[in-house]
């Protein structure tokens, strides 16, 4: 046990997370607790964990400590917050959302009080209780009978008639039956003044204008994040209230850190570590790829990758990488590492890439680097019509509940923005569709002024006004999870004891909470499955090739020196200008025109 | 045969508020005048598809270059300060039917409804009445011209031509004789002849243009590249064939009268011809099914002046007791001269009442008796506009937290949370306030000059502006107290702002409401 903290500690605290219901990011959130002298802040959203890695980043921007939790609405209409207090508590907090979103399909979680009370072994549990009644007593009784003294009662201000007299009276019936109470802010947003973006939200939810919304907005008032001397002073009639949100900090000593990726382990050779088998593996390759002896420059380079990947740790990746590739070569589907793993005379060897760093003079810090210690990451290009293939293979092979897509994180950009708080505040169809047609593609900056002069609008309307301020608000917002083209997580042991998982939308398919960023801050292992249509076709051009000439290319031996290819390109003889892939980000244009010269930087992907 | 074609008209119009002539709809609002509308340009739109398409413009906004079928974003982007507002094609239909209506009464015995824009009159034998065609057609046009319409007439012998040239004709006034439409019309565009849009396509790819085009024409290969309902509107225009128009029927407002043998002047008699005169109305409503929701009296006095009573109903009814209890209460008001020797009684607003059970012999459930009658018999004795129920509006704000809804009308929930009885109707700032910040109620106030001192208090219950109605309220709070002060009476006070924020109000007290 720690020591006790002794100032109150947020924990009823909603991030955009809880999508189109919280008005402010993890970041911003953090930023504020840090501001108002927040010590801790437990960030809890509705039946999601997907902003706690964005909080954590917040905790390491700020030095307010995080306490990740969930907030979860049974089907009879009760809410929990659930916070877990270690490690293995919080894988049971993953696989209970998980089965909630496994229930409930994309989007949804749907939980009773028995999964609830199945997984609430070392969790602390909140209840948000409504009104001081039956109901309520009733709930409390059931909470001190799973929970016992890990159960709570939260208390907090709804700036509403009677409010003193509700908390009075909860905290007495809480008391009756045994459960603490805590005192609880029940935060929606970071700052006063995003109180409208949040009305608006909660009108895009619901798909109304904000004059139709009426009692479906937030009612209780006062959602802002307040700093603990105001909260002491607001619950100054129940001091225990204030001492238990404190001593609810100091028993959940969870970090996410604590999560420890663990790569899944890679049987390839009886009885080596996987270092060894990748050394092995290596060294059969090179000594397969040059049968007179591996030339000095090679033997160095491949000693200093294995010495850097040894110490990172990371040869079992390496493994994973080409325990897909030889599958996928095994099923004659085409498929071709890119990216910087294409620095890297390991996977040159391994067959993962086709390109050779050493002949090309490519760096292999720029591919994994001690100092750095992100993990690496080989982006795999497949032929698309036959990518599923390679995927089901994996979900076979590491099995579902160990392998996942991870999640894109959708947000408002200007435009949907714009085109959705329009709509909420009832702008005319077509004035909204103007303002649409004013924003350039995928633009994050809002509508400037000049613009709407410029379309003869009075810039001094109120509505309109607000639209633009509102909307400029709300680009960045999440909307939604979506899966990403083809990320995959693996592990070793069940992916959601690390991360709620969650049906897609597309059949077979599954993807956990966390987006790329969120993985890359966790250290988590991703395998790129990409598509290339232009994989596809170069493959049935290697087949006719050796059907009627009786050519056999691979990837490998591809000419990468044709003069005439390069005049090809220079008339602009070319399908599609994208498939002319630039290793070093050498402009593309100048490389058009000196490409006799330097046409070693390029390669066809 | 002649024919308006209406070329623009306007949203608000001001015979919409004339009193109607059939009893339906009736004086709204006091209607705008020209000059005010036709200071901005306004133009109507219409959502077609994706977009919103300009059905209509007044002549500012024609002069301006803005014409029926453009974008209405792209008119917003021609013009500044566009008044642009929602067309109702329904509502003008409905108009129009009304318009018709009163012309069947009015200026010929049969009109009728010509597409959206337009009237058809049958003329036969009726512009004698007025000093011949041109003269009708004059006073026509001032007649439409006092109710704001630009209007074209056009008399020809053939509705069709005559549909064409008050449409696409030069004049404001075209008088055609019989045999001369072929000739009039020849000259006019093929879109004036009613034809279907595909059939206008399909002309304009084979170079035929005017109306004139069509003569020549060979009528076999005729109807087969343009369709057989082209070489029939194009006889029809011509006169080669009929074409039976339907006219607009008067619906006649149910009546019953009674002619006196002798003057009458006293209550009871009064009274006694009044329940005779309801007697015949209930029978006759039964007749018709239908039940009343105004009734007219009209008492002819001797010395020719009219005498007028009206009776509301809140829901139809031929209830003859009801009825007679209603005029009974009214009666006082009619002023019988020397004696009245007719009565007439005029159900000018009627509905739809089918048979009625009678009450069961058996009837032993006590159900809630009907509310009705009784709204009427206190409507007719305090007015229409006194009578009415409080609902509530979904808006946390006390003022919009209300409105009043007619008395029949279902009132939706009421919050659960506590509201005083009574709201004052502006709220009276409050002096002397000794309160804390932020969150506390005051412990003493003075208000309309009597101090009180506060033996206890709940709140603040906070209440933010309506951010989205105007920029005033986008960061105003008020935070509610209920009080309760020395002696018992309890208050509902607000404070202006948050007492955190200096933006949200500026710390004043008020008082908006007293709890019993």
């Amino acid at each position: 046990m720690t020591t006790p903290i002794p100032t109150y500690v947020e924990l009823q605290v909603t991030s955009h997370f809880s999508f189109l219901r919280g008005a402010s990011s993890p970041e911003e959130l953090f930023a504020a607790a840090a501001v108002l002298g927040h010590r801790a802040m437990g960030l809890a959203d509705w039946g999601t964990v997907a902003g706690v890695v964005r909080g954590w980043d917040g905790q390491k921007a700020t030095n307010v400590r995080m306490i990740p939790g969930a907030r979860v609405l049974l089907a009879d209409g009760r809410a929990l917050l659930l916070y877990p207090r270690t490690r293995p508590a919080w894988s049971r907090l993953t696989r209970l959302l998980s089965l909630g979103k496994a229930r409930g399909g994309k989007g949804k979680c749907i939980l009773e009080w028995t999964d609830v009370a199945a997984h609430a072994d070392d969790m602390i549990g909140i209840l948000l209780p409504d009104m001081p009644c039956d109901i309520t007593r009733d709930h409390l009784r059931d909470l001190y009978g799973v929970f016992g003294e890990r159960g709570f009662c939260a208390l907090s201000l709804r700036r509403r008639p009677d409010d003193a007299e509700r908390l009075h009276r909860l905290e007495a019936l809480a008391r009756a039956t045994g459960v603490r109470s805590v005192a609880t802010g029940d935060i929606l947003y970071h700052s006063p003044d995003r109180r409208p973006l949040q009305d608006l939200v909660s009108a895009i939810r619901d798909k109304c204008t904000i004059d139709e919304l009426g009692f479906r907005r937030e009612r209780f008032m006062d959602r802002n994040l307040k700093s603990p001397e105001e909260m002491e002073r607001r619950f100054a009639a129940f001091p225990d209230a204030i001492q238990a949100s404190a001593d609810i900090a100091a028993q959940c000593s969870f970090d996410l850190g604590e999560i420890q990726y663990q790569y899944p382990y890679e049987q390839v050779i009886e009885g080596r570590t996987a270092q060894e088998a990748l050394a092995c593996l290596t060294e059969q390759a090179a000594a397969a790829k040059f049968p007179a002896g591996v030339p000095k420059r090679y033997r160095d380079q491949i000693d200093h990758e294995l010495g850097l990947i040894e110490q990172l740790g990371y040869a079992p990746y390496f493994l994973t990488v080409n325990s897909i590739v030889t599958e996928s070569r095994r099923r004659g589907i085409l498929c071709q590492g890119r990216g910087s793993a294409a620095n890297s005379c390991v996977c040159y060897l391994l067959g993962v890439t086709s390109i050779d760093p050493i002949q090309h003079e490519l760096l292999f810090e720029r591919f994994v680097s001690g100092e750095r210690r992100e993990p690496p990451d080989i982006d795999v290009d497949f032929e698309h019509e036959r990518r599923e293939e390679i995927i089901q293979w994996i979900y076979d092979t590491y099995g579902r509940d160990r392998s996942a897509l991870t999640a894109v994180v959708t947000r408002y950009r200007t435009r949907g923005a714009v085109a959705e708080v329009g709509k909420a505040l009832g702008l005319p169809r077509d004035l909204t569709k103007m303002l649409t047609g004013l924003v350039w593609g995928w633009s994050m900056d809002g509508i400037p002024r000049e613009q709407i002069e410029s379309l003869n609008l009075n810039a001094e309307d109120h509505r309109l006004k607000l639209t633009l301020e509102l909307a400029r608000e709300l680009i960045g917002t999440p909307r939604h999870l979506s899966q990403h083209p083809g990320g995959f997580v693996l592990t070793q042991d069940r992916l959601d004891d690390l991360v709620p998982i969650e049906p897609a939308r597309m059949e077979d398919r599954q993807i956990i909470e966390w987006d790329k960023d969120d993985i890359d801050a966790l250290k988590f292992m991703k395998v790129d499955v990409l598509g290339l249509g232009m994989l596809g076709c170069m493959n049935r051009a290697f087949n006719l090739l050796e059907q009627d000439k009786g050519i056999k290319v691979t990837m490998a031996d591809l000419q990468d020196d044709d003069p005439d290819v390069y005049k090809m390109i220079q008339r602009a003889d070319t399908l599609g200008g994208v498939l002319v892939t630039v290793v070093q980000k050498v402009p593309l244009s100048k490389l058009l025109k000196h490409s006799d010269k330097s046409r070693k930087k390029i390669v066809t992907n | 045969m002649r024919e308006m074609g209406r070329r623009s008209e306007h949203a608000g119009h001001p015979f919409k508020a004339l009193p109607s002539d059939d009893g339906h709809g009736g004086a709204l609002a006091a209607a705008p005048t020209w000059a005010m509308l036709w200071g901005t340009p306004t133009v109507l739109v219409l959502h077609c598809g994706q977009k919103d398409v300009i059905s209509a413009a007044c002549p500012r906004a024609l002069e301006l270059g803005l014409v029926p079928g453009m974008a209405a974003a792209h008119a917003r982007a021609l013009v500044a300060g566009l008044d642009v507002r929602e067309a109702e094609p329904e509502a003008d239909r409905a108009f129009l039917d009304r318009l018709a209506l009163h012309a069947a009464r009015q200026w010929t015995p049969s009109a009728s409804v010509s597409g959206p824009d337009g009237l058809w009159f049958d003329l036969t034998g009726t512009t004698h009445l007025f000093g011949g065609e041109e003269r009708f057609c004059r006073r026509l046009l001032a007649f439409l011209k006092r109710l704001g319409f630009t209007a074209r007439i056009a008399v020809a012998s053939t509705p069709g031509a005559a549909h064409a040239l008050a449409r696409f004709g030069q004049n404001a006034v075209t008088l055609i004789g019989s045999g001369e439409e072929a000739q009039a019309i020849a000259e006019l565009p093929l879109a004036a002849l009613r034809l279907a849009p595909e059939a206008l396509v399909a002309a304009a790819r084979f170079g035929l243009e005017r109306v004139a085009d069509l003569y020549p024409m060979p009528r076999g290969p005729l109807a087969r590249r343009l369709g057989l309902k082209t070489v029939e509107r194009l006889d029809q225009a011509r006169g080669l064939a009929g074409e039976p128009l339907t006219p607009v029927v008067p619906t006649e407002a149910p009546s019953v009268s009674r002619r006196l043998l002798e003057p009458i002047g006293t209550p009871e008699s009064i009274a006694q011809v009044i329940g005779d005169l309801v007697d015949d109305l209930v029978l006759l409503l039964r007749a018709r099914g239908l039940g009343a929701r105004n009734v007219l009296l009209s008492a002819d006095r001797v010395d020719g002046e009219v005498q007028r009573l009206a009776v509301g109903a809140s829901r139809a009814t031929r209830d003859d007791r009801h009825l007679k209890r209603m005029f009974g209460l009214k009666m006082a008001m009619l002023d019988p001269g020397h004696g009245i020797e007719a009565m007439h009684l005029a159900v000018p607003l009627s509905e739809p009442l089918g048979a009625q059970e009678a009450g069961a012999l058996l009837e032993t459930s006590r159900k809630a008796r009907d509310l009705a009658p009784l709204v009427d018999q206190l409507a007719t004795r305090a007015g229409a506009s006194a009578l009415f129920r409080m609902s509530s509006l979904e808006s946390d704000v006390p003022e919009r937290a209300i409105r009043r809804v007619p008395p029949l009308a279902t009132p939706k929930g009421w919050p659960d949370w506590k509201r005083p009885a009574r709201l004052l109707k502006r709220p009276e700032q409050l002096s002397n306030v000794v309160a804390l910040l932020p969150d506390h109620p005051p412990r003493r106030f003075t208000w309309r000059r009597q101090s009180y001192s506060v033996v206890a208090g709940d709140g603040p219950e906070r209440i933010h502006g309506e951010w989205w109605r105007s920029p005033k309220e986008m960061w105003a709070v008020r935070d509610y107290f209920r009080v309760e002060a020395e002696g018992g009476a309890r208050f509902w006070l607000f404070r202006r702002g948050d007492g955190v924020e200096a933006l949200t109000g500026d710390l004043t007290w008020y008082m908006h409401g007293l709890f019993g």
